[in-house]
C-alpha cells in the first residue's frame, strides 16, 4: 500500500542528528577564526541572532543544523592545525574568553576599577624567540618573535611599517572588522569617524612647520572650545542633554567676589602621625591622569532640586548637607572627607557621600553612616561624558605609545581646563556647571583615596595622601600597583628614606 | 494676549518674567568693574571710565550723571567724596554707559554671523504648587537669531520694549510660550 511505502521512505530519510560541540565551545570556535556572527550567519542563510541563540544553548535542526556542524568540525580542524603550529597555541580559548571578558565593574570607585587591565603585556609575558620567520598575527609580515604563542612583531613601528599581507595564513582581526555604513539619502555611505583631536594636532604641526613648542602652546590656547566641541560632537545622538546653565542654589554661588562657595570637595591632605621605630624607604606615587579618570562619575543631569527626607537616593546625584561620622582610623588611613578644621554639618558632593555610604556598609564597617540633613539632586548619570572620556583616554594612549608629546600635552590641557573652567569661568561660558566641576574633583580625591585603602589592604603602609594625585607608601608597592603611564598605572614621583630612630629630619636619597 | 499670565503665582509657583532673566544673563555676560562704588579704588574706575574722553563724558551726563564739572574733579582728586544718591547716581551712569558700549559687540557675538545663539529656558519652579495644580512644563532650548532688539533694549533699560523683543523671539517656542513667559533661569554663552 501507499502508506506503507510513504513510511519506509521517512525511515529510509531519518537519520540521526549531527551531533554538535556543547554550546559554550560554539563561539569559541567561531571567534577563533575571526567570522564575525554576520558573516556566518550569511554563510548559512540565517539571521545573526539564531547564531547567538545557538550559541548560548539553543539547537539548530534540520538542513542548516548540518551546515552548521560542517562549519563548527572545519573551525576546530582549523584551529588544531593551527595549535600544532604553534607549540602554545592551546590557549587559544582561553585568551578569547579573557577578552570578552565585561569592561568592569559598573561601581567608579577607583581608577582600577574603571579601566579593565590590559589583557597582555609583551614586556612580562613568555616572549621567545622563533627560529623561523613565520607570519605576524597583527600584520601578516614574517616576525622572529612570539608571545604566548602567537607570532608578532615586539615593536609597533615594525607591525605598521610592514605591508599587509593579502593572503596569510593566519587571520588578521582588521580584515574581519566590518567598515562603519551610515544611510544618506537613498543610498549608503561610508561613516566619516572624523579625529578631531588628530586633525587638530596635524594642523598646528602644519601650520608652525613642525616647531613641535610653538604648535603645543598654539594647541594650549584652544584647548577650552576643542573640547567644548569634542563634547558636543560626542554628544550627538545621546540621551541626555548636557544642559550649560541651569539655576543654581546659593550654595554654588561664591559668598564674596574673591571667596570660595560653600561646597567642601573633601580634599586629602594627610600625613601618617607616627612610624614604626625602624628606617623605611619611602615611595611617592603619582596617579596618572586622575582628572581624566574621574570624569566618569554621578552627574546630576538637570536643574538641581531641594529635598530634605534624608534618604539617599542611588539614581540622583547632587549636593548633601551631611554631618559626617567620626573616624577611628586616622593613624593609617585618612579621613575620607578630608582634613577638615570645623566641626559640624558640611555640604558634600555625590562621591564623597558614597564613598562615606560604602565605608559605612557591612563589607568594610570603617565607619558610621553619615547623617544626611538636606539634598541639592537631581535625575543622574554616569554616562554623560563617558565617550568625551574614553576619546581623550585613547587619544592619550595612542600618544604615549607612539612617544608624540603634542598630543599628549593637548589631550592634558583639554581634560584639566576643561573641568577647571566648567564653572563659573570667563573663560569657558558655554558650560556654567559649577555642581559637575565639584564633583568630579571630589571623585577624583575619592578615588585617590580608594587607592590609598588598596595599599593599605594589601599590607603597605601608607605615608601621605595629598591632593589629587599622590600617594606616599612605605613597602613593596610594585605586587599592588602596575608601574606606566597608562591611567590604570602609577607613575613614581619620588624616592626617599625616613630614618625613624635617628634626628628628627629627612633625608633625600634618590638611591634607598 | 491670552498667552499672557494674569496672576503669576497664585497657586505658588517660583520664577521671574523671561526678559528680567535675559537681562540678568546679558549683565552676567558683560565684565563690570568688580569692586564696589563704595570703595576708594572702585569710585575712581567708575568716574575715570565716564571722563576719560568728552564723548564719555556726554554720556554720562545723559545717563544722569548732572554734577559740575568741578564737582567731578574735586571727586576724581579725592578731595570730597560723593554723598550716598550721588554714589547711587555714579553707578547707574556707568552701568548705562557700559551697557550702550558693549551693546554692539555683545549683539554681534550673539548674532554669530548669522548663526545664532542656542537658548536654554528652564521652566518656572513648581515645587510649592500643590500637585493637582501642577503641570508638566519641560526644559526647552531655541536658537535664537535676532538679537539687536534685544540687547538695545536692554542697553536703553526699556524694559517693556525688552519684554516685547523676547516674546517676540519665544513665540517661535510654539503654541505653548505662553509656558515660558515666566521662568527659572535663561542661560546663553556669548
Amino acid at each position: 500500500m501507499t502508506d506503507f511505502e510513504a513510511i519506509d521512505a521517512l525511515l529510509a530519510g531519518a537519520r540521526k542528528e549531527v551531533p554538535l560541540p556543547p554550546s559554550e565551545q560554539r563561539r569559541t570556535l567561531r571567534e577563533g577564526l575571526n567570522v564575525s556572527r554576520a558573516q556566518l550567519a550569511r554563510a548559512l542563510d540565517v539571521g545573526p541572532s539564531t547564531i547567538a541563540g545557538w550559541e548560548s544553548g539553543r539547537e539548530p535542526g534540520g538542513e542548516v543544523r548540518e551546515k552548521y556542524a560542517y562549519f563548527l568540525e572545519g573551525a576546530r580542524t582549523k584551529l588544531a592545525a593551527e595549535a600544532e603550529e604553534a607549540p602554545d597555541g592551546h590557549d587559544q580559548a582561553e585568551r578569547t574568553e579573557t577578552e570578552e571578558a565585561p569592561a568592569g565593574d559598573d561601581e567608579p570607585e577607583s581608577a582600577e576599577d574603571i579601566e579593565p587591565e590590559p589583557a597582555h603585556d609583551t614586556e612580562q609575558e613568555d616572549v621567545e624567540t622563533l627560529p623561523v620567520a613565520r607570519p605576524c598575527v597583527l600584520c601578516g609580515q614574517p616576525a622572529h618573535h612570539q608571545v604566548a604563542g602567537f607570532p608578532q612583531h615586539l615593536d609597533p613601528a615594525d607591525c605598521e611599517q610592514a605591508e599587509p599581507a593579502r593572503s596569510g595564513p593566519t587571520p588578521r582581526p582588521a580584515a574581519a572588522r566590518g567598515v562603519k555604513v551610515v544611510p544618506v539619502g537613498r543610498r549608503m555611505r561610508r561613516a566619516d569617524t572624523p579625529d578631531a583631536i588628530g586633525s587638530a594636532v596635524a594642523a598646528a604641526l602644519a601650520e608652525h612647520s613642525g616647531d613641535v613648542d610653538a604648535a603645543a602652546a598654539a594647541l594650549a590656547k584652544r584647548a577650552i572650545p576643542d573640547a567644548m566641541a569634542l563634547l558636543d560632537a560626542t554628544r550627538k545622538g545621546g540621551r541626555y542633554d548636557v544642559i550649560a546653565h541651569p539655576w543654581l542654589p546659593d550654595i554654588l554661588r561664591k559668598q564674596t567676589s574673591r571667596g570660595a562657595d560653600r561646597i567642601w570637595e573633601a580634599r586629602p591632605k594627610w600625613a601618617r602621625p607616627e612610624l614604626p621605630p625602624g628606617t623605611h624607604g619611602v615611595t611617592a606615587l603619582d596617579i596618572n591622569g586622575a582628572y581624566l579618570s574621574a570624569l566618569k562619575t554621578h552627574l546630576p543631569l538637570g536643574q538641581l532640586e531641594h529635598d530634605t527626607t534624608g534618604v539617599h537616593d542611588r539614581r540622583r546625584a547632587g549636593l548633601h548637607l551631611i554631618t559626617p561620622p567620626g573616624w577611628d582610623h586616622e593613624a593609617v588611613l585618612p579621613n575620607p572627607i578630608g582634613t577638615r578644621d570645623e566641626p559640624g554639618p558640611l555640604w558634600v558632593t555625590e562621591p564623597t557621600l558614597r564613598l562615606l555610604l560604602r565605608l559605612s556598609g557591612p563589607k568594610y564597617a570603617l565607619c558610621d553612616p553619615p547623617e544626611i540633613h538636606e539634598s541639592w539632586t537631581s535625575g543622574a548619570t554616569e554616562s554623560l561624558l563617558e565617550k568625551f572620556r574614553t576619546t581623550l583616554k585613547d587619544a592619550r594612549e595612542r600618544a604615549i605609545t607612539e612617544g608624540d608629546e603634542v598630543t599628549l600635552e593637548y589631550v592634558k590641557a583639554m581634560y584639566s581646563k576643561f573641568v577647571s573652567t566648567m564653572g563659573e569661568s570667563n573663560y569657558n561660558r558655554e558650560l556654567y556647571r559649577t555642581d559637575w566641576m565639584h564633583i568630579i574633583r571630589s571623585q577624583a580625591f575619592a578615588n585617590l583615596w580608594w587607592k590609598a585603602h588598596r595599599a593599605y589592604d594589601e599590607g603597605l603602609m601608607v605615608v601621605r595622601v595629598m591632593g589629587t594625585d599622590e600617594l606616599h607608601v612605605v613597602g613593596d608597592w610594585r605586587a599592588v600597583f602596575d608601574e606606566g603611564r597608562g591611567v590604570t598605572e602609577v607613575k613614581v614621583k619620588d624616592v626617599y628614606t625616613v630614618d625613624a630612630d635617628g634626628p628628627a629630619d629627612e633625608k633625600g636619597d634618590p638611591h634607598a | 494676549m491670552p498667552e499672557r499670565t494674569l496672576e503669576f503665582g497664585l497657586y505658588g509657583a517660583r520664577g521671574i518674567k523671561g526678559h528680567q532673566a535675559v537681562a540678568r544673563q546679558l549683565d552676567a555676560l558683560v565684565d563690570y568693574i568688580t569692586s564696589p562704588p563704595t570703595t576708594r579704588r572702585g569710585l575712581a574706575a567708575r568716574l575715570r571710565y565716564l571722563t576719560r574722553t568728552p564723548h564719555a563724558l556726554a554720556a554720562a551726563r545723559a545717563a544722569g550723571l548732572t554734577v559740575t564739572d568741578r564737582t567731578l574733579k574735586a571727586w576724581l582728586d579725592g578731595a570730597r567724596r560723593p554723598s550716598n544718591a550721588n554714589l547711587a547716581r555714579v553707578e547707574d551712569a556707568y552701568r548705562t554707559v557700559r551697557r550702550h558700549n558693549v551693546a554692539r559687540h555683545l549683539s554681534a557675538r550673539l548674532h554669530r554671523a548669522g548663526r545664532g545663539t542656542r537658548v536654554e529656558i528652564h521652566p518656572v519652579n513648581q515645587s510649592g504648587v500643590e500637585r493637582p495644580r501642577q503641570r508638566a512644563v519641560e526644559y526647552r532650548t531655541l536658537n535664537i537669531r535676532h538679537w539687536e532688539a534685544i540687547v538695545d533694549a536692554w542697553a536703553a533699560g526699556d524694559e517693556q520694549a525688552m519684554d516685547d523683543a523676547w516674546v517676540e523671539q519665544i513665540v517661535d517656542l510654539g503654541s505653548q510660550w505662553g509656558q515660558y513667559e515666566y521662568v527659572t533661569n535663561i542661560g546663553f554663552a556669548a
